[in-house]
């Protein structure tokens, strides 16, 4: 069995909400391996959302750590967040977030242009992601000219830029038709199967069942980590 | 990153246009306030630099205007170290309309000290005057410009005398007998006549507004200037040296005002760039979550909000400097048709507008550019 990608242990998040604590994750620990195709799932307010933004070092942790491909990057240093984001991880979010200014490709090309990827390389790259992804037509086609699952496409085009250890994705199919999240669905789990590690936090079933592993959250605590067998 | 920052101003035309316009207006003012303030800077550093071997001995208390008893020529003379001396009379050309600035002026000078009193300066037409010339006049190249006059024209001179307790103004022509090169100094409004000829017609005799004395080679100015006015009653000095003091502090205190005028304009301009910024950022705010989400650094942030700004302050002072040279450039016509000219732009002064504007530019879009880069990802991509 391969090492793993991802290294979750005790992690703890509390906010203060006035005086009053609240905790968002409490002791949340688990693994994930090379190619893991993997769900989070939960009631809203279960945690999700906080444990991807910790893994993602969008947001700092009160407690525990997390470690990809053995780097603990919740001891890293602030200056050092971004150069982490870039090496380690990808985003994929809900609302697509691509920039509205930009074509497919720039928007592929900018994460590529903040980890100092020359010209070239980034156009050729670019390309290659937006032909694997079906859109090799579309590269010069800003956000509002392409549909949701176009978008979403573009979205983890961008995401997978950078080679990633672990791409997070945040909800990925909630704003498109059932079609389309099936096809998302494909895509995510088409790249896992290529060895890509994916988390996927979720609150659609269908989605879930299609991934191989789901955890399963509640008042900031894992209630269940379960395989599923294909 | 700079055709990012390229793309993120064109995309949005009319807000970067009323920006850019903002800073333009502001560069406007600087580089017309500024072209005034070096028009005169320059005039008078020509024109002291003409008359800059010569120690000017006026009645006491330093007034212009006021008159001196032609005997103290004479005075001055003797002082040792006073290699020549002769009396100046000055009168406006028009005595009904005294311009502030710019006024077309007459001298009376004696025809053989004329070359000593304008240096080097050549003619473009006729000749200077000469001993036993009476109603002839040598002009300077704006007054020739004014009243469109070549050598052999008339120019009619006004004095104004009072009598009792009315004015008489009289009018009579002189015959131009030769044009002055461009010297870029005052004595391009001035026209010259025989001093004997100035008394009379001035009603003056025996009288000049001020004295010339042109030191030795081997003496020093400010001490012979202090020197006259021990030895000549009644009389106070101006060496070049003073003069020059004198004039600088006065231009100083002139150029204060109008570049503060134009920076003040420039202010302006460099708040509706910061305006525009802190929207823009407001707009983008998600937009820079997710760049710093995707590996930005602080810098990268910072290098396109700043970047945006700075250009937008270079595209403004470069409008600003295009327009306010082409004002410059047909009011300078216009006004060069009346005889004065107003502004001159200098490269200093383009130099100035250009790093003013990208300055303007970079310290408006800095702030805003700070709160960017100073954004939590996290609030920010949730930022609605």
């Amino acid at each position: 069995m391969s090492e793993p990608v991802l290294r979750v242990r005790g992690l703890s998040k509390t906010y203060m909400q006035g005086k009053i604590p609240v905790h968002a994750l409490t002791d949340v620990s688990f693994d994930v391996r090379k190619g893991e195709l993997l769900s989070i799932v939960g009631p809203s307010g279960s945690g999700k959302s906080t444990l991807l933004s910790m893994i993602g070092l969008l947001d700092k942790p009160t407690g525990g750590s997390v470690f990809i491909d053995d780097t603990e990057v919740t001891e890293a240093k602030e200056s050092d967040a971004p150069r982490l984001r870039r090496e380690k991880i990808g985003f994929v979010f809900q609302h697509f977030n691509l920039i509205p200014t930009l074509s497919a490709l720039e928007n592929i090309d900018i994460a590529m242009r903040f980890a100092r990827v020359p010209k070239n390389r980034r156009r050729e790259r670019a390309i290659e992601l937006l032909a694997q992804m079906g859109l090799a037509e579309r590269i010069n086609h800003r956000p509002s000219e392409l549909s949701g699952g176009e978008q979403q496409r573009v979205a983890i085009a961008r995401a997978l830029a950078n080679h990633p250890a672990i791409i997070l994705a945040d909800e990925p199919t909630g704003e498109v038709d059932t079609k389309t999240r099936d096809m998302i669905v494909g895509i995510l789990k088409e790249l896992s199967e290529r060895g890509q590690t994916i988390l996927v936090v979720t609150h659609d079933t269908a989605v879930s069942q299609q991934t191989g592993r789901i955890i399963t959250m509640r008042d900031g605590r894992i209630e269940s980590d379960e395989q599923i067998m294909g | 990153m700079f055709d990012l920052i390229l793309k993120n101003i064109t995309q949005r035309k009319l807000r970067t246009g009323l920006t850019v316009f903002g800073i333009a207006l502001g560069i406007f003012a600087v580089i017309v306030m500024g072209g005034m303030s070096e028009h005169f800077n320059l005039t008078f550093d020509r024109s002291i630099s003409l008359t800059a071997d010569k120690i000017r001995v006026l009645p006491e208390g330093g007034l212009f205007g006021a008159s001196l008893n032609e005997s103290k020529v004479r005075d001055v003379k003797r002082v040792p170290g006073v290699l020549d001396a002769y009396g100046v009379l000055q009168a406006p050309l028009d005595p009904e309309n005294i311009a502030f600035f710019g006024g077309n002026v007459i001298l009376g000078i004696p025809p053989e000290k004329q070359q000593l009193t304008m240096k080097d300066t050549g003619l473009s037409q006729g000749r200077f005057l000469t001993a036993g010339d009476n109603y002839r006049a040598v002009i300077g190249s704006s007054v020739a410009r004014e009243f469109n006059l070549n050598a052999g024209d008339e120019l009619e001179i006004k004095s104004k005398r009072v009598q009792r307790t009315a004015s008489v103004t009289r009018a009579r022509n002189f015959t131009v007998v030769g044009i002055m090169e461009y010297t870029g100094s005052f004595f391009d409004n001035s026209v010259l006549i025989p001093l004997s000829t100035a008394q009379r017609f001035y009603g003056r005799t025996g009288t000049v507004s001020f004295i010339f004395a042109v030191p030795d080679s081997s003496t020093d100015t400010e001490d012979l200037a202090k020197r006259i006015e021990l030895n000549v009653e009644r009389v106070t000095t101006f060496s070049p040296e003073e003069l020059r003091r004198q004039i600088e502090q006065s231009l100083i205190i002139f150029s204060l005002i109008t570049i503060s005028a134009a920076v003040l304009a420039a202010i302006i301009g460099g708040l509706s760039v910061m305006n525009t910024m802190l929207m823009s950022v407001s707009e983008r705010t998600k937009e820079f979550g997710l760049m710093k989400a995707l590996g930005a650094e602080t810098k990268d942030i910072l290098f396109i909000t700043v970047g945006e700004a700075a250009l937008m302050g270079i595209l403004g002072g470069i409008i600003g400097i295009i327009g306010g040279g082409a004002f410059v450039y047909y009011l300078n016509d216009y006004l060069a048709s009346r005889g004065t000219v107003l502004f001159t732009i200098t490269p200093r002064l383009i130099m100035i507008a250009i790093v003013f504007a990208i300055l303007l530019g970079i310290l408006s879009g800095t702030y805003p550019a700070y709160r960017a880069a100073k954004m939590s990802p996290m609030e920010a991509l949730r930022y609605e």
